[in-house]
């Protein structure tokens, strides 16, 4: 196994007069991976994005057992802004996490803070407003972007940084399926172009079938299954609760697999699926 | 009943958003309002309830002209819910947020909280009646935005992307309590999706919107048989539905695909 980006061991947490939420979570995040976390709502799939960026517990308080790694290193004792170099996050309410006037001075901000030099500051800005599809933006205001652009705005401040590892909490959770799918694809590039650790929360997990490596699925704050994407998703299958929230596509496929006895490929997309199954089962389009 | 008679519209200064539309939704209908990002459907459904005026043609709610009318008029024959839930919780307790709209009619207290224990009880809340809105998970929002349209007594209730967001459990609990409401109680539901799944499963007519035209109204599932334009209307066919009419097998899931792909086969080849 390669080496581990994120590392959880026998952890648990419960916030402030609250129940405990995780329940002995171990789990690995490969360096390199694009890890989908899944699971029905109330699971512990935010919790857990917390946990790794050590939100949980510097911030929040509350209790908690057990260790979490984050590049090797325990986020014991740790606070926020020494892991937000290497650890990158964006929250699902991403309008919360704007705090400038224009779109150069937001993406600037963190940079700043973190003491970079006016020149590399410049730099970055710019590369990164192009990275995310808003190049020479700098200076708009930021009711003059929309709200898939401001979203994307908040990507590039995170990227800027040169995060190793990048955390992304239910990123298309407020946008319709066309900019999802924009915006999982603009992920997918800047994943390969960088060569990050690119973890995301989605429970739509259709949206990331072409690009996930990995899959975590979280089930009432345990991890139910964890592995390579076709791994986890298998296992997932046996599981009621969590089967129907997999692909339709990894559902049909699972069904076929167990009902006939075969092995299918791993599909990605509707056309893998779809001449795989024209050339074993008859019927496909012979008629017309 | 609400209809469209050749209706157009635009926003201030903009281009035409909605071309010629002629429809009509009849009492106790189920319907789905498909159409991609920007095709018109969200306008189309604030003109059914007097949140918009068309620039030509005539929308009639229960037989009136709706010229002259404005949404607190109509509020009681139309209930709309908007996208976003918080932009819509106004109050600190569930049943005050429910309670807002009958109050806002001038309704004896009794009377309140009747309609209000109705509403809560047919969208699955009684037990939340005194939580605080925010506190609530997001599809229970959801149910809270139906249910605060829902005291009012309309005959139609509008339902702007109500399973968005949402995981499968919770998407298939809000469509069961909107499919009791139409069953049992004769709501008229006209549901604006992208969800085609959605709209499959549960919806008997669909109208679909491309570029401002109408260019389908018809059984719902006229329009996964495969022969329908709607990649031209930048729609997608759902994979269960692609599947059953490449292989010949009407099928609603996964499970149900595969049973009767087996029975057809046998055997794998």
């Amino acid at each position: 196994m390669s080496e581990a980006a994120i590392k959880f061991e026998k952890f648990y947490y419960g916030y402030i007069n609250g129940n405990v939420v995780l329940h002995n979570v171990n789990l690995e995040i490969s360096k390199g991976s694009f890890t989908v976390i899944s699971g029905p709502s109330g699971a512990g799939k935010t919790t857990l994005c917390k946990s790794m960026v050590g939100i949980i517990p510097y911030y929040y308080g509350g209790r908690y057992a057990g260790d979490v790694e984050v590049l090797g290193e325990s986020t014991k004792g740790k606070r926020v802004s020494d892991l937000s170099m290497r650890v990158g996050l964006m929250l699902d309410d991403y309008e919360s996490q704007l705090v400038s006037l224009t779109a150069g001075e937001e993406v600037a901000f963190s940079l700043l803070n973190h003491g970079f030099a006016p020149e590399e500051v410049a730099t970055r800005t710019k590369q990164a407003l192009a990275d995310v599809g808003l190049p020479g933006r700098e200076n708009y205001q930021l009711d003059e972007l929309s709200g898939g652009q401001r979203q994307r705005l908040l990507l590039a401040s995170v990227l800027a940084v040169h995060p190793e590892v990048l955390v992304l909490d239910e990123p298309v959770s407020a946008m319709d399926p066309d900019g999802a799918h924009a915006l999982y694809k603009l992920l997918y590039k800047i994943y390969k172009e960088y060569h990050m650790t690119v973890i995301v929360v989605e429970h739509n997990i259709n949206f990331l079938l072409p690009y996930a490596t990995n899959m975590i699925v979280m089930n009432k704050g345990e991890v139910a299954a964890q592995g390579t994407f076709e791994e986890a998703a298998a296992i997932a299958y046996e599981i009621p609760e969590l089967r129907q929230n997999l692909p339709e596509l990894w559902q049909v496929k699972l069904a076929l697999e167990n009902r006939f006895g075969i092995t299918l490929g791993a599909w990605r997309n509707e056309e893998e699926a779809l001449k795989e199954l024209q050339e074993k089962f008859v019927g496909g389009g012979c008629d017309d | 009943m609400i209809e469209a008679k050749a209706v157009n519209f635009a926003y201030h200064r903009g281009e035409p958003v909605l071309n010629d539309i002629s429809c009509k939704i009849k009492d106790g209908e189920f319907v789905a309002l498909l159409g991609h990002n920007g095709s018109g459907k969200t306008t189309l459904s604030r003109l059914f309830m007097a949140l918009l005026h068309p620039r030509s043609g005539d929308v009639f709610v229960g037989g009136n002209n709706i010229a002259d009318l404005e949404p607190a008029d109509l509020a009681h024959q139309v209930g709309y819910v908007f996208q976003n839930p918080d932009l819509q919780i106004l109050e600190d307790t569930v049943f005050e947020e429910v309670a807002y709209g009958p109050r806002c009619k001038n309704k004896s207290e009794n009377k309140v909280k009747e309609q209000v224990e109705a509403a809560l009880a047919a969208m699955g809340l009684a037990e939340l009646s005194d939580a605080y809105p925010r506190t609530l998970s997001f599809g229970q929002k959801r149910r809270l935005g139906v249910a605060a349209a829902l005291a009012l007594n309309p005959q139609t209730l509008i339902l702007d992307e109500i399973t968005n967001g949402q995981d499968e459990q919770e998407k298939n609990n809000m469509m069961q309590y909107l499919e009791k409401l139409n069953q049992e109680k004769g709501i008229t539901i006209i549901l604006i999706t992208h969800d085609m799944n959605i709209a499959r499963q549960y919806t008997q007519r669909a109208l679909v919107l491309h570029n401002g035209d109408l260019v389908f109204d018809g059984a719902t599932a006229d329009l996964y048989d495969g022969k329908s334009e709607l990649s031209e209307w930048g729609l997608k066919q759902p994979i269960i539905a692609t599947l059953s009419a490449t292989f010949g097998v009407e099928a609603q899931n996964a499970k149900e695909f595969c049973e009767k792909l087996y029975l057809k086969e046998g055997v794998a080849q």
